[in-house]
């Protein structure tokens, strides 16, 4: 074939090549700027991956680690609503019955500018099956019956399989029985909102709290069809989620489903945790925090919309060490159990009483409790101390 | 796309393992773009080095808003601009056709598939209005969208596919030994 006969394919073969020496030259100038950067750095810190992600300021940080928190949170969102709002379903109630598949498009918010929203699409499939979706191709796929999950990360071929055998033994705590919750639709909305139009589409509001999460809800009433879905962490306001372009009955392939890594990939090493959030992960989040402090000090809040704008100041004061050299595999593992710690108190409802006081307060002070809550049913308090102890206390010996 | 974010996440914390996987990564192609836009192959590794020279200064505030190749494609091209407007004035030596055609100049930026053919699209390409070159360089080699030269260009999209249909007819033509004006 002639360079006319297919002009921009010729075109794109017009290619260059440096040598190897010269690659290295302009690298090592490139490089060197860099370090000139960092040293003119206050106190030559560096922010390492969780601050980053705190202090992200690129549009789209739509990485493995970040796609996998949002699978985790959007697990704990879907979770929540469904199990929570009820009665808000009644009206619905018949057409869902006969749901064998669904669908929406999820975009997280935060009220940080820093923090990009992440828009992604979900699909369920009968039974326990789900896929999500991200902007770059990035796809994770979990089958609840098989308890085992696959993300795929496209552009680098490279895949992470989930043991899911730690989902919650209570079926309805488990985030893939969605459509099983949504046939329930007990009647316990919390509050009618009246209505609002969304899109030219009048629709009508239910509001309901539960388990951390105030999830508003949007029927259409002559359509019986759920509109939107907003969700809201009440211990973060602003940070949430919405549910749009929701859709049952579509028609879903298995193939969108499979498990089986695509040929070529490698896999990454990594331990995904599916089970709720414990006491546990919150433990080893204040551990993971007070050990990137210069002072091993504790997080001043747990609030994660307050923590992102003082983490940048306490970037800019020098008030965390110098970045700890790791792998992917282990910033990845690292962010996903800050997630895990932060879902944690997120989700703990105002009934428990939570309260932190960690602020100021150094890892390894026995003395000093940071954090206790009433877990539900109890009559005592849990409280975490300093050195991270934890002891049963009443309510009468709590802290003032 | 997600590889990028993950990358410039970590050259934000100051990694330059991240920086040397964003230059290899992007390098070859940058320079490919550049020698195509300037036809100065020396010229165009000093345009690539002064781009990511830049970044890496400003990777602080840099934020992600569309691909890293885009965004790094688009830097080189102006750079390209900045560099064929200066030897204008200076009347220093744009490098033409001569370079491309001199198999004798050794340059350490080579042409990948050294063909007749190729060297005499390459040659043709040199000969088209700035613009025209352009459109077709940063669409084909860049990866650039209309829409997004046409902003760089500062004219609309219809321009801009304009400039990158006329320019490609020109090239079949001389590639078909026509003489077009």
């Amino acid at each position: 074939m002639r360079p006319a006969d297919n002009i921009e394919e010729s075109i794109k073969k017009l290619r260059y090549k440096t040598d190897t020496e010269t690659h290295e030259k302009i690298l090592g100038n490139v490089l060197q700027t860099l370090d000139k950067n960092e040293k003119q750095d206050s106190g030559g810190t560096r922010p390492d991956m969780w601050r980053t992600i705190m202090n992200a300021k690129t549009r789209k940080f739509a990485t493995a680690a970040v796609i996998l928190i949002a699978a985790i949170i959007s697990l704990h969102f879907i979770a929540g609503p469904f199990g929570a709002t009820t009665s808000v379903y009644a009206e619905v109630a018949e057409r869902l019955h006969k749901a064998l598949t669904m669908t929406y498009k999820m975009t997280t918010t935060t009220p940080l500018e820093e923090m990009p929203d992440m828009e992604m699409e979900v699909s369920f499939k009968e039974p326990g099956l789900m896929r999500m979706t991200m902007e770059g191709g990035y796809v994770s796929v979990m089958d609840s019956v098989r308890g085992k999950g696959l993300s795929i990360i496209p552009e680098k071929k490279q895949f992470v399989e989930m043991d899911m055998s730690n989902l919650p033994d209570d079926p309805s705590k488990n985030p893939l029985n969605v459509i099983e919750k949504l046939r329930s639709l007990p009647d316990r909305a919390d509050e009618e909102l009246g209505t609002r139009e969304i899109n030219g589409q009048v629709v009508q509001g239910f509001r309901v709290t539960e388990e951390g999460i105030t999830s508003t809800v949007w029927i259409d009433p002559k359509t019986k069809e759920l509109v939107e879905v907003e969700v809201e962490f009440v211990n973060a306001p602003g940070m949430g989620g919405t549910m749009t372009d929701i859709r049952f009955n579509v028609e879903l392939s298995d193939e969108l489903f499979s498990i089986t890594p695509p040929d070529g990939y490698t896999r990454l090493e990594l331990q995904v945790d599916v089970s709720e959030a414990s006491e546990d992960d919150l433990i080893e989040y204040l551990r993971l925090w007070s050990s990137w402090t210069r002072d091993n000090s504790f997080p001043p809040t747990l609030n994660p919309v307050e923590l992102a704008k003082v983490s940048m100041e306490m970037v800019k004061a020098g008030k965390f060490g110098p970045e700890e050299q790791t792998t992917e595999e282990q910033g990845m593992d690292r962010a996903m159990k800050m997630t895990r710690g932060m879902m944690f108190v997120m989700k703990l409802p105002t009934e428990s009483n939570w309260r932190y006081a960690g602020e100021n307060v150094k890892h390894g002070d026995a003395e000093t409790p940071i954090f206790w809550y009433q877990p539900e049913g109890s009559e005592t308090y849990r409280v975490i101390y300093g050195d991270l102890s934890v002891k049963d206390v009443a309510p009468e010996n709590l802290p003032q | 796309m997600l590889e990028d974010g993950l990358l410039i996440w970590k050259l934000k914390g100051g990694s330059k393992d991240a920086l040397r996987a964003i230059y290899e990564k992007y390098a070859d192609d940058l320079v490919t773009l550049a020698a195509n836009l300037i036809n100065d192959k020396v010229g165009a590794e000093d345009v690539v080095q002064d781009v990511f020279i830049s970044f890496a200064e400003s990777v602080d505030r840099f934020r992600l808003t569309g691909s890293l190749k885009g965004f790094l494609a688009t830097c080189v091209a102006n750079r390209c601009r900045d560099c064929i407007r200066k030897n204008r004035r200076g009347q220093a030596a744009v490098i033409g056709k001569a370079e491309r055609s001199s198999p004798e100049v050794k340059s350490p930026v080579q042409l990948v598939i050294d063909s007749e053919e190729l060297r005499k699209l390459g040659n043709a390409l040199t000969e088209l209005p700035y613009e025209q070159r352009e459109a077709i360089v940063l669409r084909l080699h860049g990866d650039l969208r209309f829409r997004q030269i046409a902003k760089m260009q500062n004219v609309s999209t219809k321009t801009v596919q304009s400039r990158y249909r006329y320019g490609l007819d020109k090239l079949r033509s001389s590639m078909n030994g026509e003489v077009r004006k």
